[in-house]
């Protein structure tokens, strides 16, 4: 179900994606356009969505997705690497990562809050010094000054 | 030959200062601790250390990178071998018989044959290399944006016919790395395409985000997903020297490993992965004896680790004498060089020759650097494994933040990379191949900056790309490649390919 689905948003993201490539021009007086390659890219992919569409329903793939204890793994990653993105410009690389590093390790590892904490800093500083100090890297910083 | 010699002079010339020498060095090291860990694959880590090369020169940049490249090869055989978990991918088939050996108090010698096999390969591979690669891009100096345009497409064409499943979703996922590379400024005359207004996409998709995501942050979300709370451990390993009855049975698998490695890192699409396991299945098929495979056969360890290692230095000869990677890792230093403001192609070696022969003369110290390395410190690398993944993703996956963040200091990019590590995570799980999308991505601007030259420079459009005699046959054999690869797969599928 999940693949078909899939297979449909192939087929609509080419189509679309065809259009918009047909207004920014194929042909002109200068040669080819804007539109032609991504024109043609977008032709493939809806093709190929079709031609996956049309396979029998035994060839397509049913994903093994994570539940139970897998699921809150990998959405513990995820939600940490939203706070990174999302924190990075107000707090600095320093904070946000501390606070991603706890949210991992009590999420994904179920560590305790001693020892998140602890390996937390640890690794923040670490890879601050390393990048930040050593390799001279422009992290960013929070408004207080790190 | 003598030009190659005079070259190679010129290299070893410029990798022969305390600053190369130290790069190469740290580059083996790296590769090899990144090839020692599972979960750490030579992409990623390749992808993590580019924003730190930015701050090197071009050749001490490109001898880092290639050194964690080949250097992950030698490395990928340790936990193969000790603990039946690959290092990385192209060490997957040195499990087999590498860990039955192990079972067997033979750990010493597999990781020993392991270790010169990829030192002989290695080294025979730079050889070979040291003379095509001229030979090659001497060839391909008369082309023009025709050729150039059909030697891509014959490129992209044998990637989807080495890629493994569906052959559909290759092309799919190979149109979409042409998509995603469409996102920005036009090559030719600067119009925003795919921007929709939004000036962090005016500058385009950046390929670190976009590698880091696919292959890092995917492979990290598909690791925590089966994450088990024990840590990796390993015996004392005693008697790393092969016997002399290993050696009898292990020479000749080495010689053809290197040789078939070789041929198959040139074609497209093949690479170590595809190389090592042509290399078992060759061995096996080619053995008095093949009921012993499976079960601790010496020649399943060398013939495929002597294999992967050659491949790298075939693999690097398109990408340097043409400018077409045939594998990720490859289309990542073909984007490293072009961040570097070099364009490698068939005047690449005439350009910078300094810059050529110092990536080869590299290869041949970076090899001498690997043999000390895995041999006699076997031990400590085994003491790597003991660190629980647990505590290694977290800092992984900052090493992540931090090499896509520092390409061009953008929080923007730290969500294009989220986002590709989520599609990539759910690709792989439909089993969609991202190598073709990487290669493709990579390939983009240079392919449509050749089509499109070619039809100005043509007085009867697209007709100019089968009156060419090159162009035609380059053209003819990717239609009869296609042809073939889909009749392949519509035989062994049984439908649609």
């Amino acid at each position: 179900m999940f693949e078909r689905a899939l297979n449909v948003f192939w087929v609509v993201l080419g189509a679309a994606s065809a259009v918009y490539a047909w207004s920014l021009g194929m042909i002109g007086p200068a040669g080819p356009e804007s539109g032609l390659f991504p024109f043609i890219a977008s032709v493939i992919v809806a093709s190929a969505g079709v031609v996956l569409l049309l396979r029998p329903a035994t060839v397509a793939h049913a994903p093994d997705f994570p539940r139970g204890g897998g699921l809150w793994r990998v959405l513990g990653v995820i939600l940490g690497l939203i706070v990174m993105a999302a924190g990075m410009p107000y707090l600095g690389f320093s904070v946000t990562s501390f606070i991603t590093m706890i949210i991992l390790l009590r999420t994904v590892d179920r560590s305790s809050w001693l020892s998140a904490v602890t390996l937390a800093f640890l690794s923040t500083v670490s890879v601050f010094w390393l990048f930040g100090s050593m390799l001279g890297m422009a992290l960013p910083r929070g408004p207080w000054g790190w | 030959m003598m030009e190659a010699l005079n070259g190679l002079l010129t290299g070893f010339g410029v990798i022969l200062t305390p600053a190369n020498l130290y790069l190469c060095f740290l580059g083996s090291l790296i590769g090899t601790l990144v090839g020692v860990l599972p979960g750490v694959g030579p992409l990623a880590a390749l992808a993590l250390l580019l924003p730190v090369t930015f701050t090197l020169s071009p050749i001490g940049g490109m001898v880092m990178l290639a050194s964690i490249f080949y250097g992950a090869m030698y490395g990928g055989s340790t936990t193969s071998i000790l603990l039946n978990i690959p290092g990385e991918a192209a060490s997957v088939v040195t499990c087999i018989d590498g860990h039955q050996m192990a079972r067997q108090g033979r750990a010493g010698p597999a990781l020993g044959i392991a270790a010169i096999g990829s030192f002989i390969a290695g080294t025979l591979g730079v050889v070979i290399m040291t003379f095509f690669a001229p030979a090659i891009a001497a060839a391909a100096i008369r082309f023009g944006p025709p050729e150039n345009f059909a030697l891509m497409v014959l490129g992209l064409v044998c990637t989807l016919f080495m890629i493994s499943g569906s052959t559909i979703k290759g092309v799919l996922m190979m149109a979409l790395g042409f998509l995603t590379a469409a996102v920005g400024l036009d090559v030719v005359n600067g119009r925003e395409r795919y921007t929709f207004g939004s000036v962090d996409l005016s500058g385009g998709i950046e390929l670190l985000a976009l590698v880091i995501g696919l292959f890092g942050v995917a492979e990290i979300l598909s690791n925590v997903e089966t994450m088990a709370k024990t840590t990796l451990l390993a015996d004392r390993i005693r008697g790393l020297w092969p016997s002399l009855a290993d050696w009898r049975a292990s020479w000749r698998a080495i010689l053809r490993g290197s040789g078939l490695g070789f041929v198959l890192g040139l074609v497209p699409g093949g690479g170590p992965v595809t190389a090592a396991f042509m290399s078992y299945a060759l061995e096996k098929r080619i053995a008095a004896q093949p009921d012993r495979f499976g079960k601790g056969a010496i020649e399943g360890v060398a013939g495929p680790e002597s294999a992967n290692n050659s491949a790298v230095a075939g693999s690097l000869i398109p990408v340097l004498s043409l400018g077409i990677p045939g594998n990720p890792v490859t289309a990542l230093l073909l984007g490293a060089l072009i961040i570097q403001g070099i364009q490698p192609g068939p005047l690449f070696i005439a350009q910078r020759p300094d810059l050529f022969w110092g990536i080869v003369a590299s290869m041949y110290v970076g090899n001498v650097f690997l043999l000390l390395l895995n041999l006699p410190l076997v031990g400590l690398w085994v003491q790597f494994l003991r660190i629980p993944y647990r505590v290694m993703f977290p800092v992984v996956l900052l090493l992540c933040v931090v090499g896509t963040y520092s390409a061009n200091k953008n929080v923007f990019d730290l969500w294009v990379m989220l986002a590709f590590g989520v599609a990539g995570y759910v690709l792989r799980k439909l089993e969609y191949d991202l190598a073709p999308f990487v290669i493709a991505f990579v390939l983009a601007p240079l392919l449509e900056q050749s089509l499109r030259q070619s039809l100005v420079m043509s007085s009867d459009g697209a007709m100019i790309l089968i009156k060419r005699p090159v162009t035609g046959l380059l053209l003819a054999a990717s239609v009869v490649l296609t042809f073939l690869m889909f009749r392949r797969r519509t035989k062994t599928e049984g439908g649609l390919p």
